[in-house]
């Protein structure tokens, strides 16, 4: 089948600079969108996921959805360190209870306020959280109000910077003395403190909310489960992987910011597809007798449909590309929402892969094929004489004569 | 039976006997028209554009047809050309029963045997003289480098070897005719369809374009049918035919 040069659709789209570029933008509005929500998505995959360990169990009371509504007796923190598949260090067995509590403080920058986790750890905190270093400032000394604040949430908040404090109980402040990086994962949001003063300054006696235990391997996670279905007060807790955990923490908020971002992205693809729509039916309207000498020629109608399309997907590309370039500049820009599983803000980064600009474009694309399907089909059918006299006006639904019908005069009956 | 079935029924009969009255051209007829009728429709009302029409267009002739307008000159054109079937009779052109055929046949059957030349040039603006000359190669199975310089090989024979980068805005009209003739020719077609190829130009272009198709007609034997309001257009054809009312006189 012969094909119309590609130049002539690139071409004819350069000749109407304005009306392609105003359509280019219009997609590159929506792949904007559509970019930004699949970073957005990376990113809460890359904040939450990336925390944990694949040789690390949680154990939590059973039917919490997350530490913060989770309670463990302390006393029983000695027996679930003690069970099989718990991997031993130089002082015992590797476990560490921790309690987690989320408190509501004044934002910097704004009059509002914000959920932020608390958590409580043992003196030896730095050891069993390997994935866990001091960034700057020191650590936090046992039994003192001295805590560390994530790196993600130092500066977001009131007072959580080196050398400030905050007070959540009057006259009890907390000052804090670091700043901590854990792996880029949601624990870089929250302020680590000691775990007895907390327990102490939020009421919480002899209750943890978490046992964090390091396996022998990442296949002892069995063996340490089948412990807490032969001890009948261990039944009331549940083990997950570390990893597992984080992952389903962050599904929750993902799902919802994505359904949020795609329902907002497909909305205004709508948009977008119209705009195709009218700009490539404009190209068909002024191209009439170009396509009615084309097929004087001996060019399929097939050729003619296969031209436009290209057209059409060649503008949508350019949007498309315009999109994920000005996607690209949300790499720089860091993100704060309500995770519901913690509710506690957390932050995030827009993260760029390559898997975000391939779906982009052929989202652009997709538009571009729907939005240049119809015109391209309407260019096909032109009878060369008509589209050669310039008078092939076809029945059906055209936007031209639905923009006349707008625009005719209104009808008084008075 | 309908009037029209008793036409078609006359026409069939007529294209197995033809009239005696009918000239017998010298060389064998390359276009040939037997009882020929077109009907359009205006709503529900039939018009009747052309009616029994009856033509032989001997191989290498230069025709002019004229007619006022309405006549159906380019309804005639058309038929030739393979752009429209007719509601009855039978046409036959280059060899090829072109009344039932389909649009698929017709476009391949156009591309490589008819060349047109329009009164608007009819060029594609986006694409340079060069490239709009080349567009009916891309049709047929020659690499691009053949193409390319078949394109410029018609491009030097209308004079425009050094206008082939141009674009047509960057052309005179007569120019830009000159470039739509070098694009019926480059494909090497048995017949030249023009349709009012003078009418958008000066009397000294009109004059050069005529004598280019003169050229073509004498030198390279293309059978030329050309539909012209232009009188002078017309003396400079070799056989001058008039189209009123749907019947040739």
């Amino acid at each position: 089948m012969a094909m119309i040069p590609l130049s002539y659709s690139l071409r004819s789209l350069m000749v109407r600079k304005a009306t392609t570029f105003a359509t280019a933008f219009g997609i590159a509005l929506v792949v904007f969108v559509f970019a930004s929500v699949m970073m957005l998505g990376n990113g809460i995959k890359e904040t939450l996921g990336a925390s944990g360990r694949e040789d690390t169990a949680i154990v939590m009371s059973k039917g919490a959805q997350a530490e913060l509504g989770s309670t463990i007796l302390q006393n029983q923190v000695g027996k679930i360190a003690q069970m099989g598949g718990v991997a031993q260090g130089e002082n015992g067995p590797l476990a560490q209870a921790e309690m987690v509590v989320v408190i509501t403080h004044p934002k910097v920058g704004t009059s509002g306020v914000a959920n932020v986790t608390m958590r409580g750890m043992p003196d030896n905190w730095l050891k069993f959280r390997s994935e866990a270093r001091i960034v700057a400032g020191r650590e936090p000394k046992p039994g003192t109000r001295e805590v560390v604040v994530g790196r993600a949430a130092r500066g977001r908040f009131q007072g959580f910077d080196i050398g400030k404090s905050f007070a959540m109980v009057e006259n009890q402040p907390f000052d804090v003395v670091g700043v901590f990086a854990a792996g880029g994962g949601s624990l870089e949001s929250e302020v680590w403190g000691d775990l007895e003063v907390m327990r102490t300054m939020f009421d919480r006696p002899g209750l943890v909310s978490s046992v964090h235990v390091r396996l022998m391997t990442p296949g002892s996670l069995q063996a340490f489960k089948d412990g807490f279905k032969n001890d009948p007060q261990l039944r009331e807790y549940e083990v997950e992987r570390e990893t597992k955990y984080y992952e389903k923490q962050a599904n929750g908020l993902g799902q919802f910011i994505s359904f949020l971002g795609y329902a907002i992205a497909v909305f205004f693809a709508v948009g977008a597809m119209i705009g195709a729509i009218i700009t490539m039916y404009g190209a068909v309207a002024t191209r009439q007798r170009e396509i009615g000498t084309l097929r004087a020629l001996g060019f399929s109608r097939i050729s003619i449909l296969l031209a436009f399309l290209f057209e059409s997907l060649a503008l949508s590309a350019m949007g498309g590309v315009i999109g994920v370039v000005a996607a690209m500049g949300m790499t720089t820009v860091k993100f704060s929402t309500m995770n519901f599983a913690s509710w506690s803000e957390v932050v995030f980064r827009f993260v760029a892969k390559p898997g975000t600009f391939q779906w982009s474009i052929l989202f652009a694309m997709a538009m571009g094929l729907v939005g240049g399907l119809l015109p391209a089909i309407r260019a096909a059918r032109m009878s060369p004489i008509k589209a050669m006299r310039g008078s092939s006006r076809r029945r059906g639904w055209h936007p031209g004569r639905w923009l006349r019908w707008l625009r005719r005069p209104p009808r008084c009956s008075w | 039976m309908s009037d029209a079935q008793a036409e078609g029924k006359a026409a069939d009969e007529a294209a197995k006997n033809p009239p005696p009255y009918r000239t017998q051209p010298e060389s064998p007829a390359i276009v040939s028209l037997v009882g020929v009728g077109k009907t359009f429709f205006r709503g529900k009302e039939p018009v009747k554009v052309l009616d029994g029409l009856d033509l032989d267009v001997p191989e290498g002739s230069f025709e002019a047809l004229m007619g006022p307008s309405g006549s159906g000159k380019s309804t005639l054109l058309n038929l030739i050309a393979g752009l429209d079937r007719p509601t009855r009779g039978k046409i036959t052109v280059a060899g090829t029963d072109l009344t039932n055929a389909s649009d698929r046949t017709l476009a391949k059957w156009r591309s490589q045997n008819i060349g047109f030349i329009f009164q608007a040039y009819n060029l594609m603006p986006v694409l340079t003289a060069l490239q709009n000359v080349e567009l009916p190669l891309l049709l047929t199975s020659l690499g691009g480098a053949e193409r390319k310089k078949r394109a410029q090989t018609a491009l030097r024979v209308v004079g425009l070897e050094d206008r082939m980068h141009h674009y047509p805005r960057q052309l005179s009209g007569g120019q830009e005719q000159r470039v739509a003739i070098a694009r019926a020719i480059v494909n090497d077609p048995k017949i030249i369809v023009a349709d009012e190829p003078t009418g958008d130009l000066d009397r000294q272009s009109a004059d050069d374009i005529l004598t280019l198709l003169e050229k073509l007609n004498k030198e390279l034997k293309k059978t030329i049918f050309m539909v012209t309001h232009d009188p002078a257009a017309s003396e400079r054809a070799s056989v001058q035919r008039r189209l009123d009312k749907g019947r040739l006189k």
